[in-house]
């Protein structure tokens, strides 16, 4: 029965497509809302598995290796793009000190108004306090440049 | 106006409520400075989810059906953990799980190198290197940053409109058959007829079955003649990538813009 074979096909295609869809969606509000540089990539990341899905399913649907070959470069660029990305967020790092994508503001256009950051109140959540150890040994000597400016890590 | 009578009459309301429920979950969950609102915007979204589970279509039989679930929900429920999650590094771990789940979905279609592919590339070298450079950066807890979002309504609401987008363009294709009849969604009545994409039988394409046994011999033979120049590009353009990545860290610390220092951060 090739009626029934190709509708099965048609309907695995139409999930493959829905899935895709919402895993774009999912990492599309990821990168516009959070402010964590390393998060915005993770979801930039997310964005391109919900295109490689629907292409497999193209692919699949189709019964041509399209679609799995486009997949495989989407991950060649991927990894480009991680590996790029990665030296810039540690190079801006090292500059700014922390990974807000905030404290590069200065980049934007001259008639845009400054983002101000809300005030919100420190949160205490006793589950965020990780268990010490308690300190043993001998007290190690601090160098009182090293307090201030650490020459290597 | 007339655009959005179309997508109201094609698109079915469930979808329209799984849509507004999932941007609305979404909103909830994203961090917005307070924990309030969190587990309901857990119900939402998982109520969301729930309801676009049943806009999917029943597969095969049964066996399929759940194992393809299983790896729907897997995925789709860690991608939102991924984006959502304060932590960077919960981020990271959620999306790992997110990219199991992708990998699922690709064995589930026969896509079996590039399942393997994606658990060895990017849970194996890219999520672990995006967790280095985490560990190298971010060795305290919760900061501001993490703690509050740009826009988080306007965001969840593109995302919504997003989803409503996508959801009615993948059901108003339809398709045809190998007798040449049209194979649709349920859902599409309209009085023009739709795009038809025709259906190609498998004997048309004898040669490229996608789902022969001898599967990554087929996709190796594919991938090194017809796209061997493609090959030959995206090996330059890792190159050039490394090369890139190597010049912009030796780079940046010797010159270029100075260090942000704490009053120039107030005044931008």
């Amino acid at each position: 029965m090739p009626d029934a074979h190709a509708v099965s096909e048609v309907h695995l295609l139409q999930n493959y497509l829905l899935i895709g869809g919402l895993l774009f969606v999912i990492g599309l509000v990821g990168f516009l809302s959070r402010r964590n540089m390393i998060v915005m990539f993770l979801s930039a990341e997310m964005m391109l598995q919900g295109v490689s899905v629907s292409l497999v399913g193209w692919g699949r649907f189709h019964n041509d290796w399209g679609g799995q070959m486009l997949v495989i470069f989407i991950l060649t660029v991927a990894a480009c793009e991680a590996a790029i990305a990665l030296a810039l967020i540690q190079m801006l790092f090292q500059r700014g000190g922390n990974l807000d994508v905030a404290l590069w503001q200065r980049l934007r256009e001259d008639n845009q108004p400054a983002y101000v950051d809300r005030e919100i109140p420190e949160d205490y959540d006793p589950k965020q306090i990780f268990p010490t150890l308690t300190p043993a040994g001998i007290d190690p000597k601090i160098r009182e440049e090293e307090t201030i400016h650490r020459t290597h890590v | 106006m007339m655009l959005t009578a179309v997508a109201l009459s094609t698109i079915d309301k469930l979808a329209l409520v799984a849509c507004f429920l999932l941007g609305l979950g979404l909103w909830m969950l994203l961090p917005r400075g307070s924990s309030r609102g969190k587990a309901f915007g857990l119900v939402l979204t998982t109520v969301s989810l729930g309801l676009f589970a049943v806009r999917l279509w029943p597969l095969d039989d049964m066996v399929s059906d759940i194992v393809f679930y299983i790896m729907t929900a897997v995925t789709l429920v860690s991608a939102i953990g991924a984006v959502t999650m304060q932590s960077p590094v919960y981020c990271a771990i959620w999306f790992a799980l997110t990219l199991l789940g992708t990998a699922g979905l690709f064995f589930f279609q026969g896509a079996q190198f590039l399942g393997v592919a994606t658990i060895v590339v990017y849970a194996g070298a890219i999520l672990v290197t995006f967790l280095f450079v985490l560990m190298l950066c971010n060795p305290e807890g919760h900061s501001l940053y993490d703690r509050l979002s740009w826009e988080a309504g306007l965001s969840a609401g593109t995302g919504a409109l997003m989803t409503i987008l996508l959801t009615w363009t993948a059901a108003s294709v339809t398709f045809a058959d190998a007798r040449g009849n049209t194979v649709g969604p349920t859902i599409a009545v309209r009085e023009e007829a739709p795009a038809t994409i025709p259906f190609q039988s498998s004997k048309d394409a004898q040669g490229r079955n996608i789902l022969a046994a001898q599967h990554v011999e087929k996709l190796g033979i594919e991938l090194f003649t017809k796209h061997l120049l493609a090959v030959e590009v995206a090996g330059t353009l890792l190159l050039v990538a490394l090369v890139g990545a190597v010049a912009i860290v030796a780079h940046g610390r010797t010159s270029g813009m100075p260090v942000i220092t704490e009053e120039a951060r107030r005044d931008a």
